[in-house]
């Protein structure tokens, strides 16, 4: 090769090592950050759930009608439809501010006294002085003309009934389901009535007949305010002394009302239903908002007040619940405006509108507007609020659902209906995850510990060959497998053998003992004569044998020390309640999966114990063990406590054994026998069924992230506390 | 403290009893853990490959005159009874009794006999059926009577039945199937040209073009289907004839047999042909009744595939990070704190990779593709639903970390010597690493790569939520253009073992072959470990020598 030739190949040569070497340096770090990316992302997915609601004024209408004391929403807020003081029904587009429909339910000239609305169904109840009420419905038909979307709304009187005769309808409540209408109206004398407007279609025929049913409630007082849950079990009402009342409609007899009393918290100014009916607020002249619910307390129903927004300086004077969330806007005399969730009590967002009198608000159906009106104009503000029922108290300090007596750690994310309100509390899950590690723990780490100290120090090195490569056999196994023997093989076996199990655990180490000293009672010469490693058969036939033993002895040990029936007696005498998967069947097929790991570890630091010393130890007249406890224990502790972190971090993660053989039911128990969940059996149970950029995926994320940085840190702990080691016996 | 003296050495003395016991004590701690492991192998080993065994049937009369006819299952002591026992029999026939099992209690047998004529028919549907065979017919006319000549003149009509079962079958899966897909794709390029913005004149033109051949593929396919109803009609004119032991007559198309085996008449010869065949049915199988019965092939096949695919991302990744982190970056802080990281990621429950993958690849990845290329099929996901593909490359992320520190290790393990000499022969350094120091390191690389491929195999956490469905309808490689489709579902054998045996309607039955599920995947799994393991210590014994 002709010098030229030779140099040209060398740049040749050094160009494609360069390249290499770049390739390699960009490609090997894209790899290693892309795998942190791993975090990032989970983070980023997270990370929405605490972003503070974004609430603004998205356009102002000048109105006409003079202060209007109701409000309704189209479903997309492109309408809405004022209640004036007149009984006028107008419905404004928000675009230009047009009227492009208009009525008077009552007829011209006719001032209602009362006025009240079923927002589900967009339907308006109008009372009079005279006792007649009028209802209308606001009707919203969307089409498509050449492909524009166009809206056509449209009022129709449907009702007209005489609810109070001779007397003023003072309060009001309209309620619309499914088997018609229900209407509340209470008189300034102190009646009240229930009106069913029962529409009945002949199912042969087609006729519809309509029919009034009357039912009158006891009250005790006139009662100025009235409101209807969504179903039409209860009323509620406030009576002119601010007490609270409320009729079980659905009880069998005549309903008797109810009273809460007042307890001097000021005039109550506004009333309102939370979606799903079951919470009350109550929005005070303090410029408080109460959430009332009801509860079985002391075995007996009660109103109980669950919790107080403190929104305002002055008096509240409108109320509007989303049909969404469990969530509500609050406008006071003064216009100032808060929009709060009631299950993670938040305040989400605070503001002010500019408003003249008293102002009227409703939420849009979809919970991403709302509308307040006074006698000036209306204001429609666009809400951004994606996880208004998710706060850090809500993830782990202890809430007040509706119809629970008291406040509660419960995780129950989902249901059949949609006005359902989620239950998100990590804490059962935190706590199923921690028994499920502890009880592992408890059978993994001193048979590992204890294995892997004899097998470093007592054991031949041409034996260890054979155990060791058994045990990471062990670790390999596939926790399906494992989870499947516990939750199918074990699960129904444990509550028969739990007796012997019980007794085994006092026989094992008696058998390994007699076991030792039988190996040692051996005439030297035999024992010499025998392969290294044969006390290992020795002590395998002394667990073995012990292990029989407690099975024979196990009904006796029934008989004798539980009358029989060990699940009854933990049931009876310890008021632990036996479920067949449980924690004990968890902790032996996870500690299983966990004494491999905790062995190989402490197995290591064991063997890595400089030998000096221990011939040190030795020479100065020690026995083996002797030199164990006082010298290879203490040193290797590190290590040893480095083991414990990784088996702690494993049976932290594990899922399927947890998700085959437990209950996966959410419980706040140590017992352990009884079942639990955690997070990553949770995290595999819901994650499927969890709507993408929902609540519960971001909380499902959340519960992964902390997974996550769980073990990262304890694993990073643990590598730390062994390099430290290493780096210790290098310098010993 | 050991003071000197007479004191000092009781002292030590009585230690020193306190001390053997104790090392005992370890000891049996040692012998637990080798209990747990060759106990848990020898249960999955002997339920496992006891699942193929055929066991005798027998016939049981009981104190009240009742008979049972089955396999017995299995014993166990009565609960809260002196010692009384009871038998569990498997009897079968879910479709006369609405159950398989029965409890026989011991003290109540009164006469246990081994009828020759007893046969137990293996189902398509319903399970097994344990009976007396009595006539064969064709269309409603008497072909053989009485079980000795039924089981004779079976064989062939058995034979018959099943080529033509499996010829029907594979017209549907075949033609049928292909057909079927064109009709999607003829859809779906419809709902593309409603989406595209070509002018009128055109869409209107092709439209038409798809309604003709649309109208033609629904005429041969509609042609396809009357012809398989009509096979379908004359498979079902052969019909066995039997009758159960309580006397009850049924009558089984031939066609839905698939094995009858005249189980007390089996010498020990075709007890183990018997074995071995289904065996080889377990292994090469479809599964059938909701993956209670018949073979785990297509999860087999799903998890080899995966574990392939894993297998190509996961070894040039980890081989070029283990390169970078080794023998390219500057030894430091850096480094140091990015290889306990690597090392610790391989701690992270897979759980929280396979939420990882839910949200990045299947969500956000393959999101974005079926917006992207098939926005036709909308709302129905093509790529954004879990799929092979995703749940390989969730696998691989989650294994990634194990190849990346076996191969350093390997790489770790080259001696330097090695190294210089390469230099000093006057090679680059990256012909040093690629000529010299990779080869040396391959077995660190293999070894990581295998247990990367154990541990995917056994991983059923993620894949449960990234792409694994309980009944794929097709396997993820077929004879369809583009052959390899990585964005079906697929089935996995640690998922078979959870979905079977925690989510199918009868448990009880479905244990055994959960069982054998277990014993396939822990055999698989263990032997990558060890091939695994044997490596490692090959590679660390064969520069242990020359190393420093």
């Amino acid at each position: 090769m002709s010098v030229p030739a030779a140099l040209a190949r060398l740049r040749r040569r050094r160009r494609a090592d360069r390249a290499a070497g770049w390739l390699v340096r960009a490609g090997g770090a894209a790899i290693v950050l892309s795998i942190f990316g791993i975090l990032g992302f989970i983070v980023v997915q997270v990370l929405p759930l605490f972003r503070p609601a974004r609430v603004e004024l998205a356009l102002s209408i000048g109105t006409a009608t003079g202060q209007p004391r109701g409000l309704l929403s189209d479903p997309w807020a492109e309408h809405v439809v004022e209640v004036d003081g007149d009984g006028r029904l107008s419905v404004v587009r928000v675009d230009d501010g047009a009227r492009v429909a208009e009525a008077s339910p009552l007829g011209a000239g006719v001032r209602p006294t009362a006025v009240a609305l079923a927002r589900a169904r967009d339907e308006v109840a109008l009372g009079t002085a005279d006792g007649r009420v009028a209802i209308a419905v606001v009707s919203f038909e969307a089409h498509f003309a050449a492909g524009v979307r166009r809206v056509r709304p449209r009022i129709e009187v449907v009702e007209s009934v005489v609810a109070l005769p001779g007397a003023s309808v003072g309060a009001l409540s309209l309620q619309s389901l499914a088997s018609g209408r229900l209407l509340a109206a209470a008189s300034p004398a102190g009646d009240v009535v229930l009106l069913r407007l029962v529409r009945e279609e002949n199912a042969f025929t087609g006729e519809v007949i309509s029919r009034v049913e009357r039912q009158n409630l006891a009250a005790t007082g006139e009662v100025v305010r009235l409101e209807l849950d969504d179903a039409g079990r209860r009323l509620y009402g406030v009576r002119h002394d601010q007490a609270l009342v409320w009729w079980a409609l659905d009880a069998p007899d005549a309903a008797p009302a109810h009273v809460v009393e007042a307890g001097g918290r000021g005039a109550i100014t506004a009333l309102a239903m939370l979606v799903g009916g079951r919470s009350l607020l109550v929005g005070r002249a303090s410029g408080a908002v109460e959430v009332w619910f009801e509860a079985t307390r002391d075995g007996q129903p009660q109103l109980l007040r669950a919790r107080v927004f403190d929104l305002f300086d002055a008096p509240v004077a409108a109320l509007a619940p989303s049909r969404r969330h469990k969530a509500a806007v609050a406008a006071s005399v003064d216009g100032d405006l808060a929009l709060f969730h009631s299950t993670s009590e938040r305040t989400l967002w605070r503001g002010h509108a500019a408003v003249r009198g008293a102002p009227a608000l409703v939420m849009a159906p979809r919970g991403d507007a709302f509308f307040v009106a006074s006698s000036a104009d209306v204001d429609l503000f666009s809400i951004d609020a994606p996880h208004p029922e998710l706060s850090l108290g809500a993830l782990f300090g202890r809430v007040w659902y509706e119809g629970y007596p008291k406040p509660a750690f419960v995780w129950q994310s989902s249901s059949g209906t949609d006005d359902f309100e989620p239950k998100l509390s990590l804490v059962p899950l935190l706590l199923g995850t921690i028994k499920g590690t502890l009880y592992s723990l408890l059978i993994a780490v001193p048979l590992a510990v204890l294995s892997a100290m004899y097998v470093a120090q007592f054991m031949a090195p041409e034996v260890r060959r054979l155990v060791k490569p058994l045990i990471e056999i062990m670790a390999a196994m596939p926790s399906v497998v494992l989870g499947f023997l516990a939750g199918l093989w074990l699960a129904p076996r444990v509550a028969a053998i739990l007796p012997a199990f019980v007794l085994a655990v006092v026989l094992v180490p008696v058998g390994s003992v007699a076991a030792g000293a039988g190996w040692e009672a051996l005439p030297a010469r035999w024992r010499r004569h025998l392969p290294r490693g044969t006390e290992v058969v020795f002590f395998v036939i002394g667990v073995l044998a012990a292990a029989r033993l407690g099975f024979d002895l196990g009904p006796w040990f029934e008989t004798t020390a539980f009358g029989g029936d060990l699940t009854g007696w933990l049931a009876g005498t310890l008021g632990l309640p036996y479920d067949q998967r449980n924690a004990v069947v968890v902790g032996v097929a996870m500690g299983f999966a966990v004494i491999p790991i905790i062995f190989a570890i402490a197995e290591d630091a064991f063997e890595n114990v400089p030998s000096n010393l221990v011939s040190a130890s030795l020479a100065l007249g020690a026995n083996r063990w002797q030199t164990v406890t006082r010298v290879v224990f203490p040193t290797a502790s590190p290590g040893i406590f480095s083991a414990v972190m990784v088996g702690f971090g494993r049976a932290v993660g594990e899922t399927m054994i947890v998700l085959m053989a437990t209950g996966n039911t959410p419980i706040l128990e140590w017992n352990p026998f009884n079942g639990f969940r955690t997070l990553s059996a949770n995290i595999a149970v819901e994650i499927p069924e969890a709507p993408q950029g929902g609540t519960l995926y971001r909380v499902l994320f959340l519960a992964a992230l902390a997974l996550f940085v769980l073990t990262f840190t304890v694993n990073t702990a643990a590598e730390l506390v062994r390099g430290r080691l290493r780096r210790r016996y290098a310098s010993l | 403290m050991v003071a000197p003296g007479q004191g000092g050495l009781k002292l030590a003395r009585r230690r020193d009893r306190l001390g053997a016991p104790l090392t005992w004590l370890c000891g049996g701690a040692l012998a637990v853990n080798l209990v747990l492991v060759a106990g848990l192998i020898g249960l999955i080993g002997v339920r496992g490959f006891g699942h193929f065994w055929q066991a005798p049937i027998v016939a049981l009369t009981l104190d009240d005159g009742t008979r049972v006819l089955g396999e017995p299952w299995g014993v166990e002591e009565i609960p809260e009874s002196a010692g009384a026992t009871r038998t569990r029999i498997k009897t079968g026939n879910r479709d006369v009794t609405g159950r398989d099992f029965v409890w026989i209690d011991d003290a109540k047998l009164r006469l246990r006999e081994e009828p020759a004529d007893a046969v137990v028919i293996e189902r398509r549907e319903w399970g097994n059926f344990y009976g007396t065979p009595v006539e064969l017919r064709h269309d409603g006319q008497e072909v053989a009577r009485g079980p000795a000549r039924v089981l004779d003149s079976l064989a062939a009509a058995h034979a018959s039945a099943l080529a033509e079962f499996d010829a029907i079958w594979a017209l549907e899966q075949g033609e049928m199937a292909s057909l079927n897909r064109r009709l999607e794709e003829l859809r779906l390029a419809e709902r593309r040209l409603a989406l595209g913005g070509s002018g009128a004149a055109e869409r209107a033109q092709r439209q038409q073009r798809i309604e003709q051949r649309r109208a033609a593929v629904e005429r041969e396919y509609q042609g396809l289907a009357s012809q398989v109803a009509d096979r379908r009609q004359a498979l079902g004119a052969d019909v066995l004839v039997v009758r159960t032991i309580a006397g009850d007559m049924r009558e089984i198309p031939v066609a839905e047999i698939v094995r009858l085996v005249p189980a007390n008449r089996l010498g020990p010869g075709g007890r183990i042909r018997l074995y071995l065949e289904r065996l080889r049915e377990f292994v090469g199988g479809e599964p059938r009744e909701s993956n209670t019965e018949g073979g785990v092939f297509p999860a087999i096949f799903g998890t080899v595939l995966m574990v392939v695919v894993l297998s190509l991302v996961v070894a040039p990744l980890g081989v070029l990070a283990a390169l970078y982190l080794r023998e390219y970056a500057r030894e430091g802080a850096f480094v140091r704190v990015v290889r306990i990281a690597v090392s610790n990621l391989a701690g992270v429950p897979s759980i929280v990779f396979g939420v990882f993958g839910l949200g990045f690849f299947v969500y956000t990845i393959g999101g974005t593709i079926d917006e992207l290329f098939f926005p036709e099929a909308l709302p129905t996901p093509t790529f954004g639903t879990g799929g092979i593909l995703w749940a390989s490359l969730t696998l691989a992320v989650l294994t990634v970390p194990v190849v990346i520190v076996a191969t350093e290790e390997g790489l770790a393990a080259v001696p330097r010597a090695l190294r210089e000499g390469s230099l000093a022969l006057g090679a680059t350094k990256f012909e040093t690493v690629w000529h010299v120091v990779l080869p040396a390191a391959a077995p660190g690389l293999m070894t990581g790569l295998i247990l990367a491929m154990a541990r995917a195999a056994g991983e059923v956490a993620p894949l449960m939520i990234v792409g694994m469905v309980k009944l794929a309808p097709a396997l993820p490689i077929d004879g369809q253009f583009p052959f390899f489709h990585p964005e079906r579902k697929f089935m996995h054998l640690g998922f078979h073992i959870y979905d079977v045996g925690f989510q199918s309607p009868n448990v009880e039955a479905a244990e055994p072959l959960v069982f054998a599920t277990a014993l396939l995947l822990v055999l698989i799994v263990s032997l990558m470990n060890m091939v695994a393991i044997v490596l490692r210590n090959r590679l660390r014994e064969r520069y242990s020598t020359s190393a420093v």
